[in-house]
Formats: C-alpha cells, sequence, structure tokens
C-alpha cells in the first residue's frame, strides 16, 4: 500500500538530514508504528505519506514515495485527501468548522461529493465512532477523547485507504487512549485500513501494532516486527523491559502474553515492604476549598495536606477538575470558599520575588515562559529575575540536559529540552513549592527518566514539595510517592501510589498489570522482591 | 440555540449601514447605530471565543477616535471659529506647505476632528459586531472555492484572531504566575507570535490534506438555508442604510 524506497529528507537551513535512505514497503490493512526520541524525525516520516512534507513545509526530498501506487512526488496534498487521512498531533487545531457534523463533512464537500452521498457517509462515521449523541455540538465544547474521535471521524469519511496518525493519545487520559486505540483496532481488522502512528507512549499501542519503523538517534531506520525491534531497541517499554530484566526469552508486547511466561515469578511469597507516607512538616495546607465556573462546580469541598519533600501526583480524568485543584494552589485564583495555604501564606496574595521563591510553577504549554532569541539570553535573564550569581540557570540547565547550545533559539529546541529549559528557571530560584501541570506530553523515555530523576533529586535535596497534573500512569508509578486522584470535583482518592494505582484497573501501570495480583509496581520492585527471596 | 443565521447575512447589513453612515455623516446617528448594534450583540451571544472581537472592535474604534482627535489639534488645516485655546506654532520647512503644527485651536476644528473619529469608529465597530456576530468557520462554507487561495487566508485570520486573545490571556498568566505581574510586551508577544504562526501553519496544512480547493465546484452538506428571519435583518439594513444616503 505504501512504499518507501531510498528516501532522504533534508530541510531548508538546515545540514542535519532527517531521513537517510530509508526503504520499506507497508501492507494493506497493516498496523505500523513509528518510534523514535523526540525530534527524530517521526513526523515528517507520517506527513511524507501524504505529501505534507515537503509540499508544505519545503525541503529536499531524494528517492520516491508511493501510495496505492501515487508518488506522492507528483501530486499535492489535496490530491491524495481520498486515499491518505491524516490526524494531526493537536487536532483542534486542525479543525475547519465549529459543528461535528460539519467538520466531518467537510472533506467531502470540497471533493463535491453529492449531498445524499454526504448524509449517508456522515451517519456511518458517526455511529461507527459513537459520535450521534454530539452531532449537532460544537467542537469546541468536547472532551479531548471526543475530539480525537472527530478528527479521526473526518479522515475515515473519506473512506481513505490509508490512516495516519501522529500521537494521538498524548492528550488523552487512560481511558479516553484506550477508547480511541480500540477503535483504531477496529478499523485494521474490520475494514482492513492501512493504519501509521507515531507514539512516545509505548505501552498504549504496542499491542495492537504488526511492525515497527523505528528510527533510531543517529538517523538510521530499522523495520521489522514488533518482538523485533524491541528485542534491541534502546526506547522500549516497561513490559519490554521486565521481560529484559527478568531474562526471558521471549518478549510479549501485550499484558497476557508476559503473564504466561512469568507465571513462576509470581509464585513467590516475600513480605510486601511497607512504604510509609512522607508525614514531615505541612507545606501546603488544603481545607474545603471549592470552586466553580459559572453553574459547574469545578472543585466541591476538597481537603489535603501535602508535606515537605513529598512528590504528589494529581490523576483524574479530562475534565475532573486537576487544573482548578493546581490553579488553587498555586494561587490563580482566591479559592471561592475555603483556604490553601502554602508555607504560611495564601498564595493568591504572592507577587513578584516573594511569589518565585515560595511557589515555582510550569505551565503546560512551557513555551509560554520563553521570549529570547537564544538559550544563553534566556538563562541570564532568569538569573536576574531571580537574583543569583550569573551562570547559575546555565549549569543547572547543562546537569539536566548536557549538551545543549546555548546560541540556539528556544522554539527550536525539542520538546524534552525546551521544558528543561524552563524547569532550569524556574528552579534557579529554587521554589519551596513546585507545581507542573502535564509535563510529560511528547517525552520519550529516555527524556522522561531524566525528568523524573530530576525531580526526586530536588524534593529530596531540598526538601522540596512537589506537585504534578499527570495522565502518565508509568511515571506515577516510578517516581512518586503519593496520588490524589480526582473525579466530578471530589477527592476519591488519596494515598500511597500503590494503593492508588492498584486500586484501578485503568490507572495501573503495566508491570503491575503483569504481576498482578502481586503489588509490584515498577521493575525495581520486582527486582528487590526477587533478590529477597532464596 | 438561537436561530441560526445565514453567515453572510450580518457582513451584508454591516456593509450596508456603512455605506448609509458614510453618505449621511452625521455623528449622532453613527453613536446610536453603534448603541443598537452593541445591544444585538449582547443580546445574540452564545459565547463563542470569536464574540470577543466586537469589545475589541469598540476599544480600537476609541483609540482611533482619541488618535484622530489628538492629531486633529496639534495637526492641521486652520478652520476659522470661536478660539478654544492656542498652541505654539512650530516653523516647518518650506517644501510642506499647507500643513501646520500648532496654531489656535477652534471649536469647530475640534469637534470636525471627533466627528470624524467618531465616524471611522463606528464604521470599525460595526464590522466587529459582524465579525462577533458571525462563525468564522461557518462564513469559510460559504465562500466558493475560485477564490481559494483567499480563502484560506480569511479562514486562518478570522479564527485566529479570537484564538490569539485566548492565548494572550493564558501566557501573561503564566507570567503573573511566574512573579512578573506586570510583563513587558516582549514576554507575552514573542510566544503569542511563535504560536500563531505554528497554529496557522497547522490549519492549513489540515486544510490542504482533506482536499481544499481540490475541486472546482464544491458541494454543501446541508446547505445554509436563506431564511426570513435573514431577510427581514436585511431589509431592515438596506431600509436604514436607504434612509441615511437619501436624508
Amino acid at each position: 500500500m505504501i512504499t518507501f524506497s531510498n528516501v532522504s529528507l533534508i530541510y531548508p537551513h538546515s545540514t542535519k538530514t532527517i531521513l537517510e535512505d530509508l526503504s520499506f514497503h507497508i501492507e494493506e490493512g497493516e498496523m505500523v508504528l513509528v518510534m523514535g526520541e523526540t525530534g527524530s524525525g517521526k513526523s515528517s516520516l507520517l506527513r511524507l505519506i501524504n505529501g505534507l512534507v515537503p509540499h508544505h513545509t519545503g525541503g529536499i526530498l531524494a528517492g520516491d514515495i508511493s501510495v496505492d501506487g501515487i508518488s506522492t512526488r507528483l501530486v499535492k496534498p489535496g490530491s491524495l485527501a481520498h486515499l491518505v487521512g491524516i490526524v494531526g498531533q493537536n487536532p483542534i487545531q486542525g479543525f475547519v468548522t465549529d459543528i461535528v457534523e460539519e467538520e466531518i463533512a467537510f472533506g467531502m464537500e470540497s471533493l463535491n461529493f453529492s449531498p445524499d452521498v454526504m448524509r449517508k457517509r456522515v451517519e456511518e462515521i458517526l455511529d461507527l465512532l459513537g459520535l450521534a449523541h454530539v452531532r449537532d455540538r460544537s467542537i469546541a465544547t468536547l472532551s479531548g477523547g471526543e475530539q480525537q474521535r472527530v478528527a479521526i471521524g473526518a479522515a475515515l469519511v473519506m473512506h481513505p485507504k490509508v490512516l495516519v496518525l501522529d500521537e494521538p493519545t498524548s492528550a488523552l487520559d487512560p481511558i479516553a487512549a484506550e477508547e480511541v486505540l480500540s477503535i483504531l483496532h477496529r478499523l485494521v481488522h474490520d475494514l482492513s485500513i492501512t493504519v501509521v502512528i507515531a507514539e512516545h507512549r509505548l505501552e498504549r499501542v504496542i499491542q495492537f501494532v504488526d511492525r515497527i519503523v523505528y528510527i533510531e538517534g543517529d538517523g538510521s531506520t530499522s523495520i521489522g516486527s514488533a518482538e523485533e525491534i524491541l528485542r534491541t531497541a534502546e526506547l522500549v517499554p516497561p513490559i519490554v523491559q521486565l521481560a529484559r530484566a527478568l531474562n526471558l526469552n521471549e518478549i510479549g508486547t501485550s499484558v497476557r502474553e508476559v503473564r504466561r511466561n512469568t507465571e513462576k515469578f509470581r509464585e513467590i511469597e516475600v513480605d510486601p515492604e511497607p512504604r510509609p507516607l512522607v508525614r514531615n512538616e505541612i507545606a501546603i495546607e488544603i481545607e474545603k476549598v471549592s470552586h466553580s465556573y459559572g453553574n459547574s462546580m469545578a472543585l466541591k469541598e476538597i481537603s489535603a495536606s501535602l508535606h515537605k519533600s513529598e512528590i504528589v501526583a494529581v490523576m483524574g480524568r479530562n475534565g475532573a477538575g486537576k487544573s482548578t485543584f493546581l490553579n488553587s494552589i498555586v494561587g490563580l485564583h482566591a479559592p471561592q470558599s475555603g483556604r490553601v495555604v502554602v508555607n504560611g501564606i495564601q498564595p493568591a496574595f504572592l507577587k513578584g520575588q516573594e511569589r518565585r521563591t515560595a511557589i515555582g510553577y510550569i505551565p503546560q504549554e512551557p513555551s509560554d515562559l520563553l521570549f529570547s532569541t537564544s538559550v544563553a539570553e534566556e538563562c541570564r535573564q532568569a538569573d536576574r529575575d531571580n537574583d543569583v550569581a550569573p551562570g547559575t540557570t546555565e549549569s543547572l540547565l547543562h546537569r539536566l540536559v548536557p549538551g545543549i547550545s546555548a546560541t540556539a533559539h528556544p522554539m527550536d529546541l525539542s520538546e524534552g529540552q525546551r521544558l528543561a529549559l524552563v524547569l532550569s528557571i524556574v528552579l534557579s530560584g529554587n521554589p519551596e513549592v513546585l507545581v507542573l501541570d502535564e509535563p510529560t506530553r511528547g517525552l520519550d523515555y529516555r527524556a522522561k527518566n531524566t525528568f523524573g530523576v530530576l525531580l526526586k533529586e530536588f524534593a529530596s535535596t531540598f526538601n522540596r514539595t512537589i506537585v504534578i497534573a499527570t495522565h502518565d500512569v508509568e511515571l506515577v508509578a516510578e517516581f512518586i510517592d503519593r496520588v490524589i486522584f480526582i473525579a466530578d470535583g471530589e477527592i476519591v482518592a488519596d494515598g500511597s501510589t500503590l494503593d492508588v494505582l492498584l486500586s484501578s484497573p485503568a490507572f495501573a501501570p503495566q508491570v503491575a498489570k503483569v504481576m498482578s495480583p502481586k503489588p509490584w509496581l515498577t521493575i525495581g520492585d520486582v527486582l528487590s522482591a526477587l533478590e529477597k527471596t532464596p | 440555540m438561537k436561530r441560526q443565521l445565514h453567515p453572510l447575512t450580518f457582513w451584508i447589513c454591516a456593509i450596508l449601514i456603512a455605506i448609509g453612515i458614510v453618505s449621511l455623516d452625521n455623528a449622532a446617528v453613527s453613536i446610536a447605530i453603534v448603541g443598537a448594534t452593541a445591544i444585538l450583540v449582547y443580546q445574540r451571544r452564545e459565547g463563542y471565543p470569536w464574540e470577543k472581537s466586537f469589545s475589541l472592535s469598540l476599544k480600537f474604534g476609541l483609540a482611533i477616535l482619541i488618535i484622530r482627535t489628538v492629531v486633529g489639534i496639534v495637526i492641521g488645516v486652520p478652520i476659522p471659529g470661536r478660539n478654544l485655546f492656542s498652541l505654539p506654532i512650530v516653523n516647518l520647512p518650506s517644501w510642506m506647505p499647507g500643513i501646520r503644527v500648532g496654531g489656535n485651536v477652534t471649536l469647530e476644528r475640534l469637534s470636525s476632528s471627533i466627528h470624524e473619529g467618531i465616524i471611522i469608529a463606528t464604521l470599525i465597530a460595526l464590522f466587529g459586531a459582524a465579525t462577533s456576530l458571525t462563525s468564522p468557520h461557518k462564513l469559510l462554507r460559504v465562500t466558493p472555492s475560485f477564490i481559494y487561495e483567499v480563502g484560506i487566508t480569511l479562514v486562518i485570520a478570522t479564527s485566529l484572531f479570537p484564538q490569539l486573545s485566548t492565548s494572550a490571556t493564558r501566557i501573561r498568566r503564566a507570567h503573573t504566575l511566574r512573579g512578573s505581574e506586570k510583563p513587558s510586551l516582549r514576554r507575552i508577544a514573542i510566544p503569542l507570535l511563535e504560536e500563531s504562526l505554528s497554529r496557522s501553519l497547522h490549519l492549513a496544512a489540515a486544510m490542504d490534506s482533506r482536499g481544499y480547493g481540490v475541486s472546482k465546484k464544491r458541494s454543501r452538506y446541508r446547505p445554509q438555508r436563506w431564511l426570513t428571519i435573514d431577510s427581514t435583518y436585511l431589509s431592515i439594513a438596506t431600509f436604514l442604510a436607504l434612509a441615511m444616503v437619501i436624508a
């Protein structure tokens, strides 16, 4: 269906080849995963399939790509609209209309389909993707998972033979992600659509894919079945790391497979290691805080106290009230009722330097805080803002991500590097409390690991409190002590990571699913338990 | 939910009334029309992001009014009449005849500046109202595809404008939470610019890959029908415009 022959790609004003001499063939009805580090050229590869690269971006393309026998070099992306459906990283940015039905019909209108065909197909798609109940809603009011489904529907309605998706689940909570992926799985099996998907959170997609295109750091590429690639790849999901750590002969891609191979490990009897929660001084005290937007209550009389040197994750589905919870802590608004106290101060009154040393906040879009033309200038500004010795921020940054060029423009950095830059700017003020909103979307496993280690170090060496809102179950399992689970504006669970994650199957990390009923969340847990058995 | 009007209705009304206002050239009538428009916008609001463009256009119009008045006081052709106060006259080089900086400010000179300012501000408010009453997405759907490139620019511009203000709020908030209460323009503008550029590129790419502009003819899914209420609005506007042109 899709053939890449000797494809190389260079963008204008750049000396780095994005892809080099890439050849592979994807059959009809295959589901193929494109994986690689952030900035390795995954998105470029995906957009080569419908010709957005190079027709839209410029750049020099060598070799040839053909989709269903048509060379993308010769036709513009629009002429492939009936053949290739593409869903971008951030679907909301690609919506052309504002009503669900109209959005789905947009592509057909452009290709001048007759009105009765359009009516029929829109109905089909609404049913297929379970969107019939929101058909005349405004897209902006839908949840993240629904929006993603609308984007997929808008692509599918053209009856394409190929569906291309760029990180379709990165903004979604685990449950919504599962919905989207199982729909894709069904499309592959029922309609034999070819699906090409890029995703960082391999643990979510790996069980569905047939083959993997792996773009390595040095630009070389390998293609093979999921097992083949994962056996040697550097970026692998926890389930494969587990298989490696336990020296299993076969690595599986689904929980079911690995469970079969690990039966003997679950039989050992070890007393679970008690992991007491941190009970230091209280740093953040939240007392019966409520907040509402118009008629809808976002928080309902929430109370919690967070301690020093504690890392707390705030989890929950999209729209459960996580952001409002964070906003109350950082003092974006004074709580409408109740009280928030951060180290003796009400955060809504904090200003200037006092705020910088009291609360460090990393917004969902870290680049909101960047405005200089180079990394070095950005660091110098942070030194001045925080009144610290010149060079403090820069040396912090180099510890976080070595080898970041001081003259690089902040907007040219990869997602992970940009997060590191913003993190070092905020941390150079050495704030008492660090609050992060969804920091790890778009990060690969390695970047995520560096990030997690840093957070742990910061919390323990400086005795700081860290609050982090996230959907990333694996990050939570690995690095976080305590989880507050919010649903519909109320705290439904508050306890150690182990207790909270194990009690909800949707939010349990892969290792826990494999090792259930043993209370092990991470590979480290498994290994240390095995060590203790004779 | 309010009755959905045809996306062109308010735009045509705005154009008609604008013609009327320009030909009538009466400040009092203009202010009355801005007031009526404000009521209409308020009545039909549904909480969409682009509805902010009306208040934005009012502010913009006010700024123009002020600038026009100041410029009218400082620079301009002397108009005889009742003298209000005098400014020192700046001597300009001889190759700039007919322009005078400073000098006597008469009531007539002041009022004619304010008058012009009001007319310009009214025109801006009218089109601001049309933007805020019409979904930019719907507007795109009625543009014929032969103006493809223009169409794409139009959607991007119209859908970007309201998003800009949302993003600006978000960025300013991020800076406030970093402890800079009055962030410099640069701190807001640079991330904002970056975001709007990438957003527009995304939208253009998405439209392109979905076949926008490929076919010369475009079909309509549930075409937006021209309803009686559209005709009502349009006839009121035509009547007003005619009345103003004739008067």
